[in-house]
């Protein structure tokens, strides 16, 4: 017995040693890794801690204002009252937004509460009041569900009568409604709550309450409100509340909350940088709980800098009325053969700057059988322009040596072997370049067109012989004005035109006489302006200047920024050959034979430009009907163009007396800008414009109406 | 000789009683500081109740020579395996099984509330074990290699389906201190060293095969491991390598516990201020309390009454001159040690999350009754222990 024990306390003991041992071992890691978690990396810790206690809240400020070229205020920023919500760090419970809610709806009205829950939000209403009763409907293999999947599990347990006494109770539904937006804000951020309609007498009583609902506020806010209703809002654009879900993180990493307001369309998009101004940045001190205990203003906002537009309003103001106008009178006096008709299109610029001074687009809208504004089309719609472009054929012509300055030809009917028949709207005779222009000749340009595609010995009904690398090299000449490509307008979109694919000797015979390309009636006026102002192509712009806010709306703040003319290319041609274009149009307007003779001669602006008869087909049903589409373009004076434009009117009946729309708008237009400038010379410019408009319409949005009698 | 039975030590129960102390007062700072649905149990209050019951059990235990626990080895082992058993099969249902953090580890009885039945299990393989190992040695007084793999076959035969069935819970922690108890029983079992050592070094081997494989073949591995059970396994590793990364899911308990201890510095924030919100405070992250509050001092002085603890165990089982009761005191030693390892490990990124509580300290009813059991029997191991004049 003694002998076996002396065995086991031999090794026994040795072998506890050796537990003993590696025991110590444990507990000096745990001591020596004690001391580099607290000691060695303990203050790293300590700054873990101490930086999430500040957190910056981003307050927005009010958006930039719009003015016209002469600082009458276009667009501007109207005080509302509002209610908003800011959700401690990290969130609210859902049962103290519910007590929120409760409270808030003694306080405020929710106009039609049914129509904004869903059933879904009523479910959740319930689930907020009756969570045991809720949960225990789950099954164990519900329980075991992550998270989300077990609380939608359980909203689909909620049934339809648990829910129906919520239908008919309209207090309750405006908790829900309210609850709803609350659910909406991210912490620190403030949401809006309600916005519209908000009583004088709500907001006061919020305001008293506003110790018992934590996280509300009620702030200044704004909403953008055009001065002049429709006039020129399809160019000053919309904005959207909260940023697109589809781009987060890229405004997120511009200093956007998810909440902000941002440019969404127009120049409110174009400018977003400028007009957006610099949040005021305050941080909040939070402590373990998330509650706020201290602010401090780290950065004071600015506001965001106005724009100074390139637009004259009043003018705006006359030409969407004479295009209005016309545009219906043309419709009413031949409506059966203007029946696909609806749009007319008008660009005005300055083409020494590119400034523009206005853009019209009207429709007649046949489905509602109500004129709308949408001007928008000027920038995105392009059409056939019919013989307006002929000054950059004749200019490709001399440039390319082709012909050369007073070159003629004789214009009777062209028929090359298996084609149509082609020809101007009647023999002309011998025409040289100039007359050719004055009087719109076709056979002129298809000369030109068939000699730079290498044909100089037409003969009549024999093929011809034809390079198709000329049709690049016309479109290259064309685009120097501008035609084909971007204008380079300050907007977020605009259309280049459509671009003709088969390039044979027909469709560039038709590109020569502004029968195959479309264009944009901007490209047009950039083309005009181009001409008009000695082959220099300038940048068309909407907007002049930036400038600093100021608390006046009557008052321009200073200038931050001035936009000056930006030559975009000077043509190729020769300043000799562009004189004779101009030549070509100051006969088109001003002398006897003239296509615009009749309706010009008498101006005294002295104005000059081409014509333009596209045809166009329409095909309805899959049958086709032939229209035309009207063009204009023109400058004033010829010596010292000051204004340049172009009208397009498409689709009207291919008749004979037809209404000269185009004319009739041009003409219109060009009285109305130098009749306003008569009257500026003399009486100064009418800033008082605004106030009329008020006056009449006490600044309610829905009598922004397009209503503007009062400058007649 | 009988008269020397009713001696107790008084340095064990000291140890306890200071660490009961610890305890109570810890959960009563961590109070103010829990989740809002925790806020209705007074969990230093309960924990005293614990404890008082504990030490009833203790009592009891002193009343019997712990010598008698060798008659009841059979149909105790029997009953924890039967627990695990109806775990396993899920079997009588809810509400008598309770599923918490996706492990089914849990029965719920009406009024006494949740017993966790591996936790009994500890001491109960612990028992079995050393009683199994004095009945071999009694039989094979020679050793030779087919005697010591024989035994090694017992013992793991005992000891892996409990081992498993922990397993599946899934409750690693657990499972781990499993590990602890059989291995710690292994070495002191007699077995020679050079079976130890094969044992030893096959194992070495099988894992290196294994972390060689993860290297050589990360891609058809790691979809295993992120499609089977294992799943939750390496979450947890990606957490414990890189917490920061992982602060929303699985490295957020101990990103939240170093911030914690780590704040806490050389001498800690002072009592009752702590800033940092972390999970499950009054159970298996009590620790991170006493670091915060107290800092390095503070928590040094913690792992040090643990350390002379597990001193006291060793010594009580060096004293013991009945094998049973060495054997007995070695498996405790295993099982406390290593918890205390782990769960402190845990918190200062030593070794990966897993839940288990820091024994005599976290709340807990089955884990702190059957901790205090095991005390009982060390006392009465201790008590029973005959000294010899020139021993």
């Amino acid at each position: 017995m003694g002998k076996k024990k002396k065995k086991k306390f031999q090794q026994l003991p040795f072998r506890l040693n050796i537990l003993f041992f590696i025991v110590f071992l444990l507990f000096s890691t745990l001591i020596i890794q004690l001391g580099v978690v607290q000691i060695l990396f303990g203050e790293d810790a300590q700054d873990k801690i101490n930086a999430t206690e500040n957190q910056t809240t981003y307050n927005p400020v009010p958006r930039g204002e719009m003015y016209d070229r002469f600082g009458r205020l276009v667009l501007k920023n109207e005080a509302t009252r509002a209610i908003t919500y800011t959700p401690p760090k990290g969130g609210a419970s859902a049962e103290e937004k519910v007590t929120i809610a409760e409270r808030l709806a003694e306080l405020i009205d929710i106009k039609n509460p049914e129509d904004k829950v869903t059933e879904r939000d009523k479910k959740e209403y319930w689930y907020v009041l009756n969570q045991d009763e809720a949960n225990s409907r789950l099954t164990a293999e519900e329980k075991e569900l992550e998270i989300a999947e077990q609380y939608q599990a359980t909203l689909d347990k909620i049934t339809q009568s648990d829910i129906r006494y919520l239908d008919d109770n309209e207090d309750l539904l405006e908790v829900i409604a309210i609850k709803k937006q609350l659910d909406r804000a991210y912490e620190l951020a403030p949401y809006i709550v309600k916005n519209t309609d908000v009583t004088a007498e709500e907001y006061a009583k919020v305001a008293e309450h506003l110790n018992e609902l934590p996280g509300i506020d009620v702030p200044a806010d704004w909403k953008r409100q055009p001065v002049y209703g429709f006039t020129f809002k399809n160019f000053i654009g919309s904005i959207m509340e909260g940023i697109p879900s589809d781009n987060t993180d890229y405004y997120l990493a511009r200093g956007y909350s998810r909440s902000d307001r941002i440019g969404d369309t127009g120049l409110e998009n174009q400018y977003e940088n400028v007009l957006r101004g610099m949040k005021e940045q305050i941080q909040y001190t939070t402590n373990k709980s998330g509650n706020v205990v201290d602010s401090e203003v780290k950065l004071k906002g600015t506001q965001g800098n106005d724009l100074v537009l390139s637009v004259d309003i009043e003018l705006q103001q006359e030409v969407d009325k004479i295009v209005k106008e016309e545009l219906q009178t043309a419709i009413e006096m031949y409506p059966y053969q203007n029946r696909f008709m609806k749009d007319a299109l008008v660009a005005m610029l300055n083409p020494k700057t590119g400034e523009i001074l206005a853009l019209s687009g009207q429709r007649f809208n046949r489905e509602t059988n109500e004129y709308e504004d949408n001007s928008f089309r000027v920038l995105y719609d392009a059409h056939r322009p019919g013989s307006a472009i002929k000054g950059a054929t004749v200019l490709s012509g001399l440039q390319s040596g082709v012909i050369t300055p007073g070159q003629q030809f004789y214009d009777r009917p062209i028929k090359i072997k298996g084609t149509p028949e082609k020809s101007s709207y009647r023999s002309l005779g011998t025409v040289n370049d100039i007359d050719a222009l004055k009087r719109s000749s076709n056979v002129y340009m298809f000369y030109i067109a068939m000699r730079l595609g290498g044909e100089f010995n037409y003969q009549y009904n024999k093929s011809i012989s034809y390079n198709p690398d000329s049709f690049q090299e016309i479109r290259n000449y064309f685009s120097q004005f501008g035609l084909g490509v971007e204008t380079g307008i300050d907007y977020p979109y605009e259309s280049t035109g459509y671009k003709g694919s088969n390039p044979a000797a027909g469709n560039l015979l038709d590109f020569a006489i502004g029968q195959y390309d479309t264009y944009t009636t901007m490209q047009l006026a950039q083309y005009i302006s181009t001409i008009a102002n000695d082959g220099y192509r300038i940048r068309p712009r909407l907007v002049k200047e930036v400038r600093k806010p100021t608390v006046y709306n009557d008052k321009l703040g200073a200038v931050l920024k001035s936009y000056n003319p930006e030559v975009m290319n000077r043509i190729d041609m020769d300043q000799s050959y562009i004189d004779r274009v101009q030549e070509g149009f100051y006969k088109v307007y001003q002398e006897s034979g003239g296509t615009a003779y009749s309706y010009f001669n008498d101006a005294p602006y002295d104005p000059a430009g081409k014509t333009g008869t596209a045809e166009n087909e329409v095909y309805v049903d899959g049958k086709k009907y032939n229209t035309e589409n009207l063009t204009l373009v023109g400058y004033a004076p010829y010596d010292n163009p000051e204004v340049a434009f172009a009208v397009v009117v498409p689709n009207t009946g291919a008749i004979s007396g037809q209404y000269p729309i185009n004319h009739k708008i041009g003409r219109g237009i060009l009285d109305a800008y130098f009749n306003l400038k008569a009257e500026r010379d003399e009486n100064g410019v009418n800033m008082n414009l605004q106030e009329q408009e008020q006056n009449e319409e006490t600044g309610d949005e829905t009598a922004s109406k397009e209503e503007n009698s009062e400058s007649e | 000789m009988q008269t020397k039975n009713t001696k107790l030590d008084y340095t064990l129960i000291s140890i306890v009683l200071l660490l009961g102390i610890v305890s109570c007062f810890a959960l009563y700072t961590v109070q103010p500081g829990l989740r809002p649905d925790l806020q209705d149990d007074q969990f230093y209050l309960k924990q005293i109740v614990w404890y008082i019951v504990g030490s009833m059990f203790i009592v009891v235990i002193m009343l019997f020579d712990y010598d008698r626990l060798r008659q009841i080895v059979w149909p105790l082992y029997a009953i924890g395996m039967i627990a695990l058993l109806m775990l396993f099969f899920n079997f009588p249902g809810e509400p008598f099984i309770r599923t918490a953090n996706g492990a089914t580890s849990w029965f719920s009885f009406p009024a006494i509330g949740t017993i966790q039945p591996s936790e009994f299990m500890k001491v109960i393989l612990i028992i079995t074990l050393a009683h199994v190992l004095v009945k071999h040695n009694d039989i094979h007084k020679k050793r030779t290699n087919k005697s010591d793999l024989l035994l090694l076959f017992k013992i793991l035969i005992l000891s892996v389906p409990p081992m498993l069935l922990i397993a599946v819970q899934p409750d690693l922690g657990g499972f781990l201190v499993f590990i602890a108890i059989t291995a710690s029983i292994i070495l002191i079992s007699g077995i020679r060293w050079r079976i130890l050592f094969g044992l030893l070094f096959g194992a070495l081997f099988i894992t290196g095969i294994l972390v060689a494989a993860y290297f050589l073949f990360p891609g058809p591995i790691q979809t295993f491991l992120e499609e089977s059970i294992f799943k939750y396994v390496s979450g947890r590793f990606y957490g414990w390598l890189q917490p920061e990364k992982f602060v929303q899911t699985s490295g957020n308990q101990l990103y939240y516990a170093l911030l914690a201890i780590g704040s806490g510095q050389l001498v800690g924030k002072g009592l009752m201020d702590m800033e940092v919100y972390v999970a499950e405070r009054q159970t298996d992250m009590i620790f991170t309390a006493i670091a915060e509050q107290f800092g390095f001092v503070g928590a040094s002085i913690v792992v040090t009454l643990l350390f002379l603890l597990i001193y006291r165990l060793i010594h009580v089982a060096l004293q013991s001159n009945d094998v049973f009761g060495s054997y007995l005191v070695t498996g405790m030693i295993g099982m406390f040690s290593f918890q205390i390892f782990q769960n402190i490990g845990m918190s200062i990124q030593l070794l990966p999350i897993t839940g288990l509580p820091l024994p005599f300290l976290s709340y807990g009813g089955s884990s702190t009754i059957t901790y205090l059991l095991a005390i009982g029997i060390v006392l009465n191991i201790h008590s029973r222990t005959k000294e010899y004049m020139f021993d």
